[in-house]
C-alpha cells in the first residue's frame, strides 16, 4: 500500500511536472516544427508549450554611448515555432507598466530580435553588427500595436490619448483640409518627410531594419514581419515573426541549419529607447528538422 | 571626445565632434532692456510653425520673467545646480562644460525633462526678486528687479543636441550655421531634448520625432530676419553674422556689439555650446546675477550701455534694430544717420540716430490755455 502510494505521488510530480514547467533548453533557441496554424497573434497558443523555453540573459547596452546605466529587464523567456514560411518567436518578460505612447521623458514598450546577415562562419558583433557585416532586425513597438488599435476603435489619436482633458481652440490645417499636405511641412514635418516611423510598419507592429553598427539602422526596404504583444498582470507576451526565406536583403532560414539571434528589451517608463537598452548576446538558433 | 576651442570660455576644451565652423554663422542680439514681454514674438513663432498636433506646448520662442520664470521648469537651474562650480579667471572659465561634466556612457550631461516641465509656460512672471514687507523697497538701491528673457534655439556653434544624437540626425547647416532635425531620420529618441541644457527641442508625442527652432530658413535665406525678428514692437532684435573672434569685423553689426564693444554677451557661456544669440544684458540687476547668466563681461557691458546715448556709432546701430525686416550684415554711420547695409554694402534702409524732440509750453500763450499732455 505504501509502495503504491508513493508511486501514485512520484507520478503526480513527474505529471505535474510535464504540465506545469516548461522544457528548457538554456543552450539555444530550439524552434520546433508545426504543421499546426502558427499562433501569429496567440501568446496564450497551447501550441507554445511545444516548443523548450529558452531563458535569455539580457545585459545593460554599455558599449556605444547613450549607454544604459541601470539595468531593466535582465531576462527574457524565448521560445519559437516555425514553418516552412515563417519562424514565430514569443518573448515573455516582466514589466510593471504598459507603456504605450511616448512623452516627454517617457517611451514605448518594445522588444526586438536580431539576426546575422551572413551565416554561420562569419557572425558579425552582436552589438548591432558591424561594417561590412550587417544585422537585420524585427522590431516591436508598443505604440504601433496601440496606434492601430485606437484607429479601430476610434480611440483618438496619440495625443487625445495622452491628454483627455487638453482644449484645443483651433488646427489651421483642420480648418482647411485641402491645404492640409502643404500645411504638414510646418505642422507635422515628420510625416511630411516620409519619416518611416511616423506610418504603420507593414502589415503589424513590427518593423524590419536593417544595421551596420551603432547610429546607422535604417529601415529594410523589404517588410515581411508579423507579430502582436499583450500585456497583463505586470507581464509582457510579444510575438514576433520573421520569413524562413527573407532573399538577398533580410537572409534566409533553414531546417536543421544552424545560426544565431540576439534579443533587446526596452522598458517605456524607463525612458528606453534606441541604444538605451537591455540586450542579450547571441545565441544559437536552431530549426529542428521535422 | 574631440578638442575644440570656444572663445566664449577662453580656453580649449572636449566636444563629440572636431571643430567645423560653417561658412557664415547665424547670429543675433536681443537688448534685454528693452523687451516688455509682449509675446508678440511667440505668437508670431506659433502661428507659423507650430499650430499642429503635437505641437500644442511648443515654445520654439519663448520669453520668461527672471529670476523666476522659466520654459521648461527650471531649465536653467537644474543645469546651473548640475554642473557644479562655475569658476572665471578673468575671461577664462576654469569650471567644467556640460561635455567635460559629462557622466560615464553619456555624450553630454542632460536634464531629463518630464510633462510636468512644459505645464506652466510662464511661471514666474512678472515675478520680482525681494520682499516688500520685509523692507526691501525702504532702501536704496531697492533689491527688487525682474527682467524679461526672450529665447529662442542659440544655434550653437557646439550643439549639446547635435552632439547627443546618437544617429547623427542634427546637423548644422554649413551655409548659415542654423542648427536643424532631419525630420526623415528622426526616431524620437529624446536625447537632443534631454541635452539642450537651454530646454530648446521638444518632442512632438503625435509624430514621434523632436522638433525644435529652425531660425526661419526659409527666410534667412530670402535675406529676411525671422518671424520673432521682424514681429517684435519693441525693436529689441537684430539679425546677422557672427564671425570668430579673429575675425570680427567693426562694419558688423553683431560682431561690433558683441566682440569689438562686447556689450552683447552668450547666455550662460559656462555650458559650453558657444550660444549664438547674444544679450545686451538688463541695466538694473545685481552684477551676481548677470555675471552668472552672461558671463563675466556683464559689468563693462552694462556700463557701456548706460552711455550708449552718447556714442553716435552705438546709438545708431541700436536705432537700426527693428528698422527693416531685412537681415542686416552690414552697416555704417553717415552723418545722422545710422545706415544698415546689404551683403553688397549696398544700403537698404538709413533711419536718423536720433530721434528729434519737441517740448511743447504747458501754457498756450496764444489762446491763454494751459495744455497737459494727455487728452
Amino acid at each position: 500500500m505504501t509502495r503504491r502510494i508513493a508511486f501514485i505521488f512520484l507520478a503526480l510530480v513527474a505529471l505535474g511536472g510535464c504540465t506545469s514547467r516548461p522544457a528548457q533548453d538554456t543552450e539555444q533557441v530550439a524552434a520546433k516544427f508545426t504543421t499546426a496554424p502558427l499562433p501569429f497573434d496567440d501568446p496564450a497558443s497551447s501550441l507554445w508549450n511545444q516548443a523548450a523555453e529558452h531563458p535569455a540573459a539580457l545585459l545593460k547596452q554599455d558599449i556605444a554611448e547613450p549607454m544604459l546605466t541601470k539595468a531593466g529587464v535582465e531576462l527574457v523567456k524565448v521560445r519559437a515555432l516555425y514553418n516552412a514560411e515563417w519562424v514565430v518567436f514569443r518573448l515573455e518578460w516582466s514589466d510593471s507598466t504598459q507603456d504605450l505612447i511616448p512623452r516627454a521623458g517617457r517611451s514605448s514598450d518594445a522588444a526586438a530580435i536580431q539576426f546575422p546577415l551572413l551565416g554561420d562562419a562569419d557572425v558579425p558583433d552582436a552589438a548591432m553588427g558591424e561594417k561590412g557585416k550587417g544585422v537585420r532586425i524585427w522590431y516591436w513597438k508598443a505604440l504601433w500595436q496601440d496606434d492601430a488599435a485606437r484607429a479601430q476603435s476610434g480611440g483618438g489619436d496619440r495625443v487625445a490619448r495622452l491628454y483627455p482633458n487638453a482644449a484645443i481652440d483651433h488646427y489651421p490645417y483642420e480648418a482647411n483640409p485641402s491645404a492640409r499636405a502643404e500645411m504638414e511641412k510646418r505642422y507635422a514635418p515628420a510625416r511630411a518627410a516620409g519619416n518611416p516611423i511616423t506610418v504603420l510598419p507593414g502589415e503589424g507592429p513590427v518593423q524590419v531594419l536593417v544595421a551596420e553598427g551603432f547610429g546607422n539602422t535604417r529601415v529594410a526596404q523589404t517588410q515581411a514581419a508579423r507579430g502582436r504583444g499583450q500585456w497583463a498582470s505586470g507581464k509582457w507576451m510579444a510575438i514576433i515573426a520573421r520569413p524562413m526565406r527573407g532573399g538577398a536583403e533580410l537572409g534566409d532560414l533553414a531546417a536543421g541549419k544552424r545560426s544565431y539571434v540576439a534579443f533587446a528589451i526596452w522598458d517605456g517608463a524607463e525612458a528606453h529607447t534606441g541604444s538605451r537598452k537591455m540586450r542579450s548576446n547571441w545565441i544559437p538558433l536552431v530549426l529542428r528538422a521535422r | 571626445m574631440a578638442r575644440v576651442f570656444n572663445w566664449q570660455i577662453g580656453r580649449t576644451m572636449n566636444y563629440w565632434y572636431s571643430e567645423k565652423r560653417p561658412k557664415r554663422q547665424f547670429g543675433a542680439v536681443f537688448d534685454i532692456n528693452k523687451c516688455i514681454e509682449c509675446q508678440t514674438c511667440t505668437l508670431a513663432c506659433k502661428t507659423t510653425w507650430t499650430t499642429g498636433r503635437g505641437q500644442e506646448y511648443m515654445l520654439w520662442n519663448n520669453v520668461e520673467t527672471k529670476p523666476y520664470g522659466s520654459y521648461p521648469l527650471a531649465w536653467d537651474v537644474q543645469m546651473l545646480n548640475k554642473l557644479g562650480p562655475q569658476i572665471w579667471e578673468g575671461e577664462r572659465y576654469t569650471g567644467r562644460t556640460i561635455f567635460e561634466a559629462v557622466p560615464p556612457g553619456m555624450r553630454v550631461l542632460g536634464t531629463d525633462r518630464q510633462d510636468i516641465d512644459y505645464t506652466y509656460p510662464n511661471v514666474g512672471e512678472d515675478e520680482i526678486l525681494g520682499a516688500v514687507e520685509r523692507g526691501g523697497a525702504l532702501g536704496l538701491p531697492q533689491q527688487m528687479w525682474m527682467f524679461y528673457l526672450a529665447r529662442i534655439c542659440n544655434h550653437c556653434t557646439y550643439p549639446a543636441c547635435l552632439a547627443s544624437c546618437p544617429r547623427s540626425s542634427i546637423y548644422k547647416r554649413p551655409e548659415d550655421g542654423i542648427v536643424v532635425i532631419d525630420q526623415s531620420r528622426c526616431r524620437g529618441y529624446q536625447e537632443c531634448v534631454k541635452a539642450c541644457p537651454y530646454g530648446k527641442v521638444y518632442f512632438n508625442p503625435a509624430t514621434g520625432t523632436s522638433e525644435k527652432c529652425i531660425a526661419c530658413y526659409p527666410k534667412i535665406e530670402q535675406g529676411i530676419q525671422p518671424q520673432c525678428f521682424v514681429n517684435c514692437i519693441g525693436k529689441i532684435r537684430l539679425q546677422g553674422w557672427i564671425n570668430p573672434p579673429e575675425r570680427a569685423r567693426e562694419d558688423n553689426p553683431v560682431d561690433y556689439l558683441v566682440h569689438v564693444r562686447k556689450m552683447a554677451l552668450p547666455l550662460y557661456p559656462q555650458f559650453g555650446l558657444e550660444p549664438n544669440v547674444y544679450y545686451v544684458p538688463p541695466i538694473h540687476v545685481p552684477e551676481s546675477f548677470t555675471i552668472q547668466m552672461f558671463g563675466p563681461g556683464a559689468p563693462a557691458a552694462v556700463k557701456a550701455y548706460r552711455n550708449a546715448r552718447n556714442d553716435k556709432t552705438l546709438a545708431g546701430l541700436f536705432a537700426l534694430f527693428g528698422s527693416t525686416e531685412r537681415t542686416i550684415p552690414y552697416f555704417k554711420i553717415v552723418g545722422d544717420y545710422a545706415v544698415a547695409l546689404d551683403d553688397a554694402k549696398r544700403e537698404m534702409m538709413r533711419v536718423p540716430i536720433y530721434e528729434p524732440v519737441y517740448v511743447r509750453p504747458a501754457q498756450d500763450r496764444l489762446y491763454q490755455v494751459m495744455r497737459g499732455n494727455t487728452t
